[in-house]
């Protein structure tokens, strides 16, 4: 009894402490909320809300007349001008220009249509090159400007190729391709360019198909990513807390309180049982209050209810058991304001580094894949990954037996240490 | 002198606490190595391009080598081909262990090359960055193989046209032939770059050529401010056991006080950017020595506001535990918002509005107009005047609140 009267009393101190109510749900609260406004938590449908690139186009190509008048150039701009929710187009009269613009920080991309681009388009050995000239800073709007681009570009080098096989095949059997019968390859392969572009975004090329547990496209992008980030920062602050309330004890110490505590009938194993319940007791109330906040504010999916158990069991005991580790090392609060402000942190953002790299192509492979499984953290944050990846019990059975291990470790260690120190 | 002598005392006593050390230089360098690590600032792989899985069932039919071969060819994704299962590669997708599947059905080759429509599947998270361009990377490389294909028929119909009678050498050559022109394609389109990565020459496509340009000069502007702490904890240490009452039984005078609390705070982060600045240019390879002056002139503005704003905390703070409260909270919303952590280019068009409301944004555009567009001095000027105005503002606030008990 005395042992959960400790623990209460405990639990009621960290609850009305400043720390614990700023580091351990403010600034998680605070840090999704930040990412969920950064990702598109204020576009209309709950997408991604990419900002307007602006483009600075400048066509120097010119109208053919032999090929009807048109020019690829003006199409190009033409294309780029009509997505007006994408792009922001400008025009410039020349490629210099057009950088300048660039690097006035005018535009975001310039693209640069070489004069003869019709001409190269539509001869047998044109060759031309359109330049798509960008920011170094930025990688999402160029890399748009460059897709469609690509697309278009693509139909009519197509084309050029066609007509060059159909002219290299003739020639090889000694039939020279006619004007008319050139025109009409070109045609023919830009109706079936025509047709590929028009019917529903290439579909009759690719079966699309999401990943077993992978998010499905029409899956709220903002909201999804925000779930992740709010997970990353629970796993990180839930080890803050952990520490944070294991040093309760060191205060307690310096304070003289625990010495003058030993002195009462109660005992020893009593007294620190106690601030140990006091310590997942706290890492509890933060999960609990902060998958609550996302349930409620991101409608965060969680993932089953039984693999989700196992994760919130693996972290609140993992992180109680780390902290009250990492304390029992510590002499006094010093050292662990330096160990909570330092250590816990690059721990922390070591482990949770998958985060960070959610959204950027390529990110996080090799090395930087594993090296979060060196900490405890990492494995908290594996488990709950292939949680709300839609893991089931089976799939994070291994992690959770890992993470129950290092608690076991963790927790062991670190009251004989106490207990040998208060002894 | 005497802000000098007070500033003085309060660097002594900073530079003996083991929590200086820590947020001021290990912490920032330990999350540039992270962080450039993690965006790929190795620089060491073979291959960056995303891994795409190709499950063969078409037994290398002339459609499956040649696919292979155009997304080879692609500066975006790089084929595996698998022997596994389905369902392993399909779970190596979800794993992010590859970018994207590609399945090729039986008969694939036979069917496309007969006229028929047969989409190949293509198993991807499109919801993710690299599933989209793995997605976009296949996508191409399909439509330029089914591109071919129509090449060859034309050819085939061109020369049956003539009284020609094609066979299946003929087909087969033309389509060698529109594979290989697709490998110099007559039209094509260059990614070129301004500033650093241009003069660089580094063909990484729409990743800057230095992953540490961004977390460089992020983690100065986050860690900047963390650096803070110690010294605006000075400032309450003081109050609380009045030291600050009884130097002003001293010839101090309040002004002296304040200024030199806000010298010592100035001084700290100057060194520590001059310190990361060190690092960046000898360590990481980041030329922040090629515009020496605006590299100078950003420093001292950053660590101006800076230590407004660590004045400011110092004034504000009832107690140590709200220094540090004080500190981390405008450290995250700070870096967070201002582009420390991630380009506020991928960020929402309001999320970067607002993010120009504030000094780090504007810090991080001012380094990177240096770093990486490889601009001159007078680029650093704006960032420069804002941060210097963030400075005087949160200075005179932090002056106007100061307390001495």
């Amino acid at each position: 009894m005395k042992t959960l009267d400790i623990a209460f009393k405990d639990l009621l101190r960290s609850l009305r402490n400043y720390f614990f109510l700023g580091f351990g749900i403010g600034v998680p609260v605070l840090m999704s909320v930040i990412f969920y406004f950064a990702f598109g938590g204020l576009a209309s449908e709950g997408g991604f809300d990419i900002p307007q690139v602006d483009v600075s186009v400048v066509n120097l190509d010119e109208p053919v007349a032999e090929y009807g008048g048109s020019s690829v150039g003006q199409m190009i701009g033409q294309i780029l001008e009509e997505n007006e929710s994408i792009f922001k187009v400008t025009h410039a009269e020349s490629a210099a220009g057009a950088r300048t613009a660039v690097d006035n920080q005018e535009a975001d991309v310039a693209v640069i249509i070489p004069a003869g681009f019709t001409v190269a388009a539509f001869d047998l050995e044109g060759q031309a090159e359109i330049e798509v000239y960008q920011d170094p800073t930025l990688t999402l709007g160029p890399s748009i400007v460059r897709g469609i681009i690509s697309q278009i570009v693509d139909g009519f080098a197509g084309a050029g190729i066609a007509v060059r096989v159909v002219n290299d095949q003739l020639d090889e059997q000694g039939i020279e391709l006619d004007a008319d019968s050139r025109w009409r390859v070109y045609a023919d392969y830009g109706d079936w360019a025509r047709a590929l572009g028009e019917n529903e975004r290439f579909n009759s090329l690719l079966a699309i198909q999401s990943p077993a547990g992978g998010k499905d496209e029409d899956v709220n992008s903002a909201l999804a990513l925000v779930g992740g980030v709010m997970t990353g920062m629970m796993v990180f602050y839930a080890f803050y807390t952990g520490a944070a309330s294991a040093m309760g004890i060191l205060q307690e110490k310096e304070g003289g309180t625990l010495p003058r505590l030993f002195t009462t009938p109660t005992p020893m194993s009593a007294i620190l049982g106690g601030k140990l319940i006091a310590v997942f007791a706290l890492v509890v109330v933060q999960v609990a209050v902060l998958m609550a906040f996302s349930s409620l504010i991101f409608r965060t999916d969680w993932g089953a209810p039984g693999s989700l158990s196992l994760a919130i069991v693996g972290l609140v005991v993992l992180a109680a058991s780390f902290g009250i580790f990492i304390m029992s090392w510590l002499k006094d609060t010093r050292q662990a304001g330096v160990v909570i402000g330092g250590v816990m942190t690059v721990l922390g953002m070591v482990g949770i580094s998958s985060v960070f790299t959610a959204n950027v192509p390529g990110a996080a492979g090799g090395f930087a894949e594993t090296l979060p499984l060196f900490v405890p953290q990492g494995w908290a944050m594996h488990t709950w990954r292939l949680v709300m990846d839609g893991g089931n019990v089976g799939d994070v059975l291994l992690p959770f037996a890992v993470m129950i291990a290092l608690t076991i470790g963790f927790f062991t260690v670190g009251v004989l240490r106490f207990r040998k120190r208060f002894a | 002198m005497r802000i000098i002598d007070l500033a003085v005392k309060d660097l002594k006593q900073l530079v003996r606490s083991w929590m200086t050390v820590v947020f001021l230089v290990i912490m920032p360098i330990g999350f540039t190595l992270f962080f450039g690590l993690i965006f790929g600032g190795t620089g060491g792989e073979e291959d960056p391009r995303l891994p795409v899985g190709l499950i063969d069932r078409d037994g290398g039919s002339v459609l499956s080598v040649y696919l292979i071969d155009l997304l080879d060819a692609s500066d975006a994704i790089r084929p595996v081909v698998s022997d596994e299962s389905v369902e392993r590669v399909e779970k190596k997708v979800g794993d992010e262990d590859l970018a994207a599947a590609v399945i090729v059905p039986a008969g694939y080759s036979e069917q496309v090359l007969a006229g028929k429509d047969v989409a190949l599947t293509i198993i991807v998270d499109s919801a993710t960055a690299a599933g989209s361009t793995a997605q976009s990377g296949v996508q191409t490389a399909v439509t330029r193989l089914r591109g071919a294909v129509k090449a060859a028929q034309l050819s085939a119909e061109a020369f049956e046209a003539t009284g020609g009678s094609p066979d299946d050498a003929f087909l087969a050559d033309a389509l060698g032939k529109a594979i290989a022109a697709w490998h110099e394609p007559p039209l094509t389109v260059a990614a070129t770059q301004s500033g650093i990565a241009a003069e660089a020459e580094d063909e990484e496509g729409p990743v800057v050529a230095n992953a540490y340009a961004q977390a460089s000069p992020g983690m100065m502007v986050q860690f900047s401010i963390a650096g803070i702490i110690g010294a605006a904890q000075i400032v309450v240490l003081e109050r609380k056991s009045r030291s600050l009452q009884r130097l002003l039984t001293t010839a101090i005078s309040r002004v002296e006080i304040v200024v030199g609390h806000y010298l010592t705070m100035f001084v700290m982060i100057f060194l520590q950017l001059a310190l990361l600045v060190g690092f960046g240019q000898l360590a990481l390879g980041l030329d922040y020595l090629r515009e020496p002056v605006a590299t100078l002139l950003l420093a001292v503005t950053m660590s101006l506001w800076t230590a407004s704003l660590g004045l400011l905390i110092g004034t504000l703070a009832k107690t140590e535990e709200q220094a540090i409260i004080f500190s981390m909270i405008p450290m995250f919303i700070l870096s967070g918002m201002g582009g420390a952590w991630m380009p506020l280019e991928v960020t929402g068009k309001a999320f970067q509005t607002a993010g120009h409301l504030l000094p780090t944004a504007w810090a991080m555009d001012g380094i990177q107009n240096i770093l990486v567009r490889g601009l001159g001095l007078e680029s650093a000027l704006l960032p420069a005047g804002i941060m210097t105005a963030y400075g005087i503002v949160l200075f005179a606030l932090a002056a106007w609140r100061f307390k001495f008990e």
